[in-house]
């Protein structure tokens, strides 16, 4: 049999197995003035970047088990930019040592044909929001500071309505599996912003019922 | 990214399908074509497990082109296609639930790269499950991106190396409207890459048959 | 080896001189603030400035820890050579502080005792407590301790409650606990936000719907594409009145 020429490496790849370190919370529009002025002094970049973000959440059901769910994103200020496609992990609170949420997370960029695409494998939207907001670097942190609207016509970005006063915020690293210390520097930082607000492990299982 | 044509070229007989691509390098060669580097086309096969629906399920193959390193290609057969980066294959691991890797389908297509003047030359050995399974050339010319532009001119070209196995106008830009090209995405390259597997493949089956 | 460790500590000191240098800066527009802006100043932004130096003392705190950075304190520095002239480059590099290197203020500046003034007071302090008969001494100490706890408890008690009324100020002020929660579950799982379909039951919870989903056999009888799912539906109806996973 003859060899095929072997000169190139295969294409295939990926980053495999990068985990989401996250802490969250929530500052009341009063307070976020404050907050964001304290987190210029803090991060890396003096004027944040803006988003405005339009986020799908599609499952797709098996014959058993949860919904396999994955979550797409278009940003609606740069209408040509590529789709942004997540899938999260289950969420591990772990135990005290460990001072933030950490979940598998697959981050993937798209064409925009990607809710065409995603319907052709079987995925159904479940619902979707508008947020928009700020993020701030700091290092490999990253702090998004935003708003969440649900939208009243489905489909619609335009006709939406904030859902709270509060603005969330997340707190996040991405980190391959098992640098469990970059969550000591989210914490340090966590610190630094107390008390205007209090970032943490949010367990969203627990606020199911 | 111009026009691009994909064809399958026959394993000239008494020879092997390794000396049939020595003899197409050498006269891309004599014609003055310089050899750039190599390039790799793969293509997996996934098929969904659980399908609510009822309906057959269509196949889902996700691609790959050395021309284009960091993104990867999903389409469904007929239906419609996405451009990912290579995180896309991590995600189809994570589905693995959903969709089943057909592991024997795999496909790869290797081979050298030429350049002469305007027209980029691929030929590759096509491969399934390690053993090769028939020729691949794909030109393109690189200045214009309308087919019914320069389909004559790419015609002309393949036959001046191909002989009498030049190709019909490939069928994605039959489909076309007249003057239109897809966009720098390489999608049309794909789709008549993922036609050859096919063909290559049922040809597969149909002579282990006859055996 | 010992080159690697040389250059360990050379980058070390490279890194720690940087950060320094940025904590300096800080400390001088700080300053400069304090002194020419201080009638335009805010809270706020003086609160920022407390929070860029706490960052950067942070991070050189983390450096001196890193296990990397060798042990500062046990490097030893020795002055080859002193000269009363004064020296160009070492007031340029100190930023005017230090001109000469020179007999008289080597001894103070690589001296590794408390500064001079310092050392003085601690002879004063020492002599004077010499001084003290041990009897005198026992009574001043006891009369001191007696102080401080009674400062302590006054200081203690009020404390709680002047801290539970801060953060609960504080908290109505900038933050509430229930908002994050209420936003964490609305993009997690969409709560609170408008559905565009009837919410489908998450599972675990319900086995209402199971053996119809599993099952080869009736998956391959089914061949009508809308019969299945419009059953779903019908079954999710009957069952969210009692079982709604989104209730609130």
């Amino acid at each position: 049999m003859e060899a095929p020429p072997v000169t190139v490496m295969p294409v295939t790849g990926g980053t495999i197995n990068m985990m989401e370190y996250l802490l969250q919370g929530s500052v009341l529009d009063q307070g976020l003035e404050s907050l964001l002025h304290r987190l210029r002094g803090l991060c890396d970049n003096l004027e944040p970047e803006t988003f405005k973000d339009h986020e799908l959440v599609y499952f797709l059901k098996g014959q058993q088990g949860s919904p396999f769910i994955l979550r797409a994103r278009r940003s609606l200020s740069h209408p040509n930019a590529p789709w942004h496609v997540r899938y999260l992990g289950q969420p591990e609170l772990g135990d005290k040592s460990r001072h933030a949420l950490v979940r598998n997370c697959v981050d993937v960029s798209a064409s925009h044909s990607l809710p065409e695409f995603l319907n052709e494998m079987g995925f159904r939207m479940d619902h979707e929001f508008v947020t928009s907001g700020r993020i701030f670097r700091k290092g490999a942190m990253k702090i998004v500071v935003g708003s969440v609207s649900r939208m009243l016509v489905p489909g619609n970005t335009e006709n939406v309505e904030q859902i709270s006063l509060s603005s969330l915020i997340e707190l996040s690293i991405l980190a391959p599996a098992g640098q469990d210390t970059v969550s000591e520097d989210m914490r340090s930082f966590a610190e630094q912003l107390r008390p205007l607000i209090h970032l943490d492990k949010v367990d969203p299982a627990k606020q199911r019922h | 990214m111009g026009v691009t044509c994909v064809c399958q070229v026959p394993v000239t007989e008494g020879k092997s399908v390794q000396q049939t691509v020595d003899i197409l390098h050498r006269k891309l060669e004599q014609l003055g074509a310089v050899k750039q580097g190599s390039f790799c086309v793969d293509c997996e096969t996934y098929t969904a497990t659980g399908n609510a629906s009822g309906q057959p399920s269509k196949l889902l193959y996700v691609m790959h082109n050395s021309e284009t390193p960091l993104s990867c290609l999903a389409m469904f057969e007929g239906g419609p296609f996405l451009i990912a980066d290579a995180n896309f294959d991590v995600l189809m691991v994570k589905l693995k639930s959903h969709f089943q890797n057909a592991k024997g389908h795999k496909v790869e297509c290797r081979g050298s790269r030429y350049r002469y003047c305007d027209f980029l030359i691929k030929v590759g050995t096509v491969t399934m499950s390690s053993s090769a399974r028939g020729i691949s050339v794909e030109v393109e010319y690189c200045p214009c991106v309308v087919p019914g532009d320069c389909w004559n001119l790419i015609k002309e070209f393949m036959q001046s190396f191909l002989g009498t196995n030049v190709p019909e106008l490939p069928s994605v830009f039959a489909a076309k409207p007249e003057g239109l090209f897809a966009p720098a995405d390489c999608v049309d390259t794909m789709t008549q890459y993922q036609e050859l597997f096919n063909k290559l493949r049922k040809l597969q089956i149909q002579g282990s048959n006859v055996r | 080896m010992q080159q690697r460790e040389e250059k360990q500590l050379e980058a070390s000191v490279e890194s720690l001189t940087s950060r320094v240098s940025l904590v300096q800066n800080a400390l001088q527009s700080f300053i400069n603030k304090l002194e020419n802006e201080y009638e335009r100043l805010a809270w706020p932004s003086v609160l920022d400035n407390f929070a860029l130096l706490s960052g950067q003392l942070n991070s050189i705190n983390k450096l001196l820890k890193n296990e990397k950075t060798p042990s500062f304190r046990s490097q030893v520095i020795i002055p080859l050579l002193l000269s009363p002239d004064r020296d160009e480059d070492l007031a340029k590099l100190t930023e005017m502080r230090v001109p000469v290197f020179s007999h008289e203020i080597v001894p103070d500046y690589l001296r590794t005792k408390p500064d001079p003034e310092v050392e003085e007071q601690e002879k004063q302090l020492s002599a004077e407590a010499a001084r003290i008969g041990p009897e005198v001494a026992q009574k001043q100490i006891q009369a001191l301790n007696k102080m401080c706890s009674s400062l302590l408890e006054k200081l203690n008690n009020p404390r709680e409650e002047r801290d539970s009324d801060s953060t609960a100020r504080q908290n109505k002020q900038s933050f509430n606990p229930a908002d994050t929660n209420l936003l964490v579950s609305a993009i997690a799982f969409g709560k609170g936000l408008s559905k565009c379909r009837p919410p489908c039951p998450v599972p675990p919870g319900h086995s209402g719907q199971g053996p119809m989903m599993s099952g080869g056999p009736t998956l391959q009888q089914v061949t009508i594409g809308g019969k299945m799912p419009s059953s779903i539906k019908t079954n999710i109806k009957s069952a969210s009145a009692s079982m709604h996973p989104y209730n609130r």
